[in-house]
């Protein structure tokens, strides 16, 4: 099923590869997408805008040396085969004035594949219809997010690895004045059922809201952390926790859970699980992402994220990750496993203390010691015996993951929710996690 | 077409982007193109040897397009007649959709017409920088920082920003502004097999600025390594940070970030609007406070001006062609004006500024903060320290992390220093503080009479998301009764 861009791919790299000389190595890189942003503000549309975004990363190689220029496509084939082989000629000229790079690793043939996914959803003029008759009334702000991502990896040695996926997302909330509820949708098709009735809940949680505040004093709460809230504290895996070459240069919040000094639960596994499918099969090196690499296994540290680059530096095994954000390798589809709490016993369980549905700006506040900090946000109530008394002011968190992860936790749930990457900075992403719930002995609140 | 590329031919894009403009800029109520083009080198040296070597180039076109007062747009990095055309016809027909719904009606006068241009204040344009000479700054620079081997990591990088912008309307606006950006950071990293303390220039990414090739000074730049290398190991044997309530002044490397959280963001008018409450969030700052909310004490003075030479958010027009100009935000510790763009201002009757901003060719502008800096005082750095009985003074940014509407804070530098007495006694490691907005602020109770320059590139919002050069210059600040604690 090679699309037009698959096509254009084909076209250019192997005029590209063929004015290669002996020793030389390049790889082609494509982010692609056709993107459909519809933003939303006291449920009106604010802002309407259609992105047509191609990019494409050269990686040149020679003599243990290597540069990558990104550079945008016109999608005119004189044009960027021009500028493709300007930026070559500008490699080949300065690199060799350059140290050699240590690190560096030969390019391999690591196959060639296709993987094609569309969801199926409305248009967005349908679409702003849709969230108006189902929000009637609501005060709803947020972001519709759809079209076409597409990404390869292609390279000289006869790689040609594409994916391309069609999908959505609506990333909202609804306000009743200062108090807030979030929602979220996503599917592989649209269900004006389901969306429907997402809604109704999103509603019926703010309702929830109008119940009066309680004022919570910080200290030590037992608290229930939903779905969102955790996935919300699983991110700062990402802020190179989980990478090798972090832990290598001293950057080491899980030194003691590598080292065994200390250990998460036993309930807590941490896995990178690209059967999810919500990626690319292939990192940006187009070498096949691990199915499933346990990084934390009942409460035990397994893995680190190695690229190819670290594995030669440190003299480690490669286990294909990609890099995320601070250039470090961090996962791209993470899943917590579920637990054995159920939905229906949660407030039971909880008793007395704090029901969070959603925290905010989470960041380190010592790594060392794998300590956080972050907000809650939007619906988060006090829970007494068992009943939702009203909700809370927003509260700040400084606790740590030893604990979080670790002595406090006292179950996850048996239900999990998946939710797709809904970064769009600079370009969409792709990626996810699935989330359970968590029960906490208890959780450090210090504002 | 003729056959041009992105960045060889500058001037032939920008010509084939004004005939395109031509055809089109009469096809709805107004219209607008503004073409970026920017090529960024990120290089980085870890320990001596190559880090990364990246370089990348954007160009694309951001059509605006506004039907019935509702404005949409549409963007393409297909810069070819038929790119332009499917790009074009397809905002137009969704903003004709959308304009149905649209929350507010706007006027044209939200994009002015005006003539101008901008040129960053050089005296060596970047493209003068060679690939091996950048390369060779960052190496000795990263060598120079290892001044011990308990420094592990010592990493130099430097990313080096050349943007064009040209933007044409149907008003008759014609706009070029050509920005040279550094983003220069160095960092040593010690360790004693037992825990790791990082020492950077001014934390992260903090030391950024519009500059052209003579920023890069080996002679200013190798005794910044031998300090940052030293102060990292006096991180590993230093006491932890106290946890007590007492003075704490910041030195402008953290009030940058401090101004940028609890003073910036707050004052955005589409977050007061609500635009931002899916996303980065609401305000505590209502409509009604400006002209009465005492937002701190009354030495604090604030001002957007984007008007300053080589900081780093430094422009002469915004993004739909407001001219830019030197305006207060906080007089005399008094609210006074807000980060609103015209847009805002329209829907909201409140004084604003010049801070309509995307972050490329594939965003829309939304309210920004530019250049947001707090004004000096009077005293020096000796006499601040000399009025502390007991205190924390806090160098360089490395945690940060704000409530939605802006209120209860809590952030982390890399580097502190114990104050009695009225004299600096010893360094402190993983200093932290937290507080809540309006009462820290009106806590302030002296500034340095001396102000220093720092920014990030990379302040995110949006929906969809956009990171924004930001630029905050600021003195030393003495806060009295904050919360400080240690790690562990």
């Amino acid at each position: 099923m090679a699309t037009q861009m698959h096509s254009y791919l084909k076209n250019i790299s192997t005029s590209l590869f063929k004015t290669l000389t002996e020793g030389e190595e390049v790889s082609l890189n494509l982010h692609s997408e056709e993107s459909e942003f519809i933003r939303f503000t006291q449920s009106q549309v604010r802002q309407n805008t259609q992105v047509h975004q191609h990019e494409l990363s050269l990686l040149y190689q020679a003599n243990s040396r290597g540069y990558c220029a990104a550079m945008p496509l016109t999608m005119h084939e004189a044009t960027d085969m021009a500028t493709l082989t300007e930026r070559l000629q500008y490699i080949r000229q300065n690199l060799p004035l350059l140290d050699e790079n240590p690190k560096l690793t030969p390019m391999l043939n690591n196959g060639v594949s296709e993987v094609y996914k569309k969801s199926v959803y409305p248009s967005a003029d349908v679409f702003i219809e849709k969230v108006q008759q189902s929000f009637a009334g609501a005060d709803l702000v947020g972001l519709f997010c759809a079209g076409p991502i597409r990404q390869a990896s292609i390279n000289s040695k006869g790689q040609f690895h594409y994916f391309e996926t069609d999908h959505f997302f609506f990333d909202y909330s609804v306000y009743d004045g200062p108090r807030a509820a979030k929602g979220y949708y996503s599917a592989e098709k649209w269900s004006d059922e389901i969306f429907a009735r997402q809604a109704a809940s999103t509603l019926n949680t703010l309702s929830l809201l109008k119940r009066p505040p309680v004022k919570v004093k910080p200290g030590q709460h037992r608290t229930y952390l939903g779905p969102m809230a955790v996935s919300e504290i699983a991110e700062i895996f990402n802020w190179r926790a989980v990478s090798r070459s972090a832990y290598e240069q001293g950057f080491a919040p899980l030194k003691k859970l590598y080292t065994r000094e200390q250990l998460f639960s036993p309930i807590f596994s941490l896995i990178e699980n690209n059967e999810l499918g919500l990626n690319s099969h292939f990192n940006s090196q187009g070498e096949p992402s691990p199915k499933l690499l346990p990084v934390i296994e009942n409460g035990e540290m397994k893995n680190f994220l190695i690229n190819a680059a670290t594995a030669k530096e440190y003299k480690l095994e490669s286990n294909n990750a990609d890099s995320g954000m601070w250039h470090t390798e961090a996962m791209r589809s993470m899943e917590v496993r579920a637990g054995t709490l159920n939905e229906a016993d949660i407030l039971k369980q909880l008793g007395t203390g704090l029901y969070l549905t959603n925290l905010h700006y989470i960041n380190w506040s010592d790594p060392q010691a794998a300590r956080l900090t972050g907000m809650t946000r939007f619906a988060c109530f006090w829970v007494e015996n068992g009943e939702i008394v009203g909700p809370i002011q927003d509260l700040r968190f400084d606790d740590n993951l030893y604990r979080i992860f670790g002595s406090e936790l006292v179950a996850l749930t048996e239900d999990r929710s998946a939710f797709i990457n809904t970064l769009t900075y600079q370009k969409r992403r792709l990626g996810g996690m699935i989330m359970p719930g968590a029960l906490l002995k208890e959780m450090n609140f210090t504002l | 077409m003729q056959v041009t590329t992105p960045f060889n031919k500058t001037e032939n894009i920008a010509q084939f982007l004004q005939t395109e403009f031509n055809r089109y800029k009469t096809s709805a109520d107004f219209v607008a193109f503004k073409l970026v083009r920017e090529k960024t080198r990120d290089y980085s040296v870890r320990n001596g040897k190559t880090e990364e070597l990246n370089e990348f180039i954007d160009c694309g076109v951001l059509i605006e397009i506004m039907i019935k007062g509702h404005m949409g747009y549409g963007a393409t990095s297909e810069l070819s007649v038929d790119g332009i055309k499917k790009a074009f016809h397809q905002a137009l027909e969704m903003t004709k959709k959308a304009s149905q719904s649209a929350v507010y009606r706007f006027e044209k006068s939200i994009r002015p017409s005006v003539k101008g241009t901008y040129s960053t204040a050089r005296t060596t344009r970047l493209d003068n920088l060679t690939m091996a000479g950048i390369f060779d700054f960052l190496k000795q620079t990263s060598q120079a920082l290892k001044v011990s081997d308990q420094v592990i990591t010592a990493v130099s990088d430097a990313m080096l920003i050349e943007c064009v912008q040209n933007y044409f309307s149907s008003e008759g606006t014609e706009i070029y502004q050509d920005f040279d950006i550094i983003v220069h950071s160095m960092s040593a990293t010690a360790s004693n097999g037992q825990e790791s303390q990082t020492r950077s220039l001014h934390g992260g990414r903090g030391n950024c600025i519009q500059a052209g090739a003579e920023y890069f000074q080996l002679d200013r730049a190798l005794p910044e390594c031998q300090q940052i290398g030293r102060e990292a190991l006096e991180l590993l044997v230093a006491d932890n940070c106290p946890s007590e309530t007492c003075d704490l002044i910041l030195a402008p490397d953290q009030m940058l970030l401090q101004i940028h959280e609890s003073i910036g963001h707050p004052l955005e008018l589409d977050r007061i609007l609500g635009d931002e409450r899916n996303f980065a969030g609401w305000s505590f700052v209502q409509p009604s406070d400006f002209g009465n909310l005492q937002y701190g004490s009354r030495m604090m003075n604030v001002v957007f001006d984007p008007t300053v030479t080589n900081e780093l958010a430094s422009y002469a027009y915004d993004d739909v062609g407001n001219k830019a100009e030197k305006k207060h935000l906080i007089k005399d510790g008094v609210l006074t004006a807000a980060l609103g763009s015209l847009e805002s201002q329209a829907r909201s009757n409140i004084s604003g500024v010049a801070n309509a901003r995307s972050s490329s060719w594939n965003r829309a502008p939304i309210d920004r903060m530019a250049n947001i800096n707090l004004e000096p005082g009077t005293e020096t750095l000796d006499q601040l320290v000399a009025k502390v009985e007991r205190g924390v003074m806090m160098f360089a940014n490395r945690s940060w992390s704000i409530d939605d509407y802006r209120r209860k804070f809590q952030f982390g530098c890399e580097y502190g220093k114990l104050i009695e007495n009225g004299k600096v006694t010893k360094t402190l490691k993983n200093p932290n503080y937290r507080g809540v907005t309006v009462p820290f602020w009106n806590s302030l109770a002296g500034l340095s009479r001396t102000s220093e320059t720092y920014g990030s590139p990379y302040c995110g919002k949006g929906e969809p998301s956009q990171v924004i050069r930001v630029g905050h210059s600021s003195p030393y600040a003495l806060f009295k009764n904050i919360e400080v604690f240690g790690g562990g």
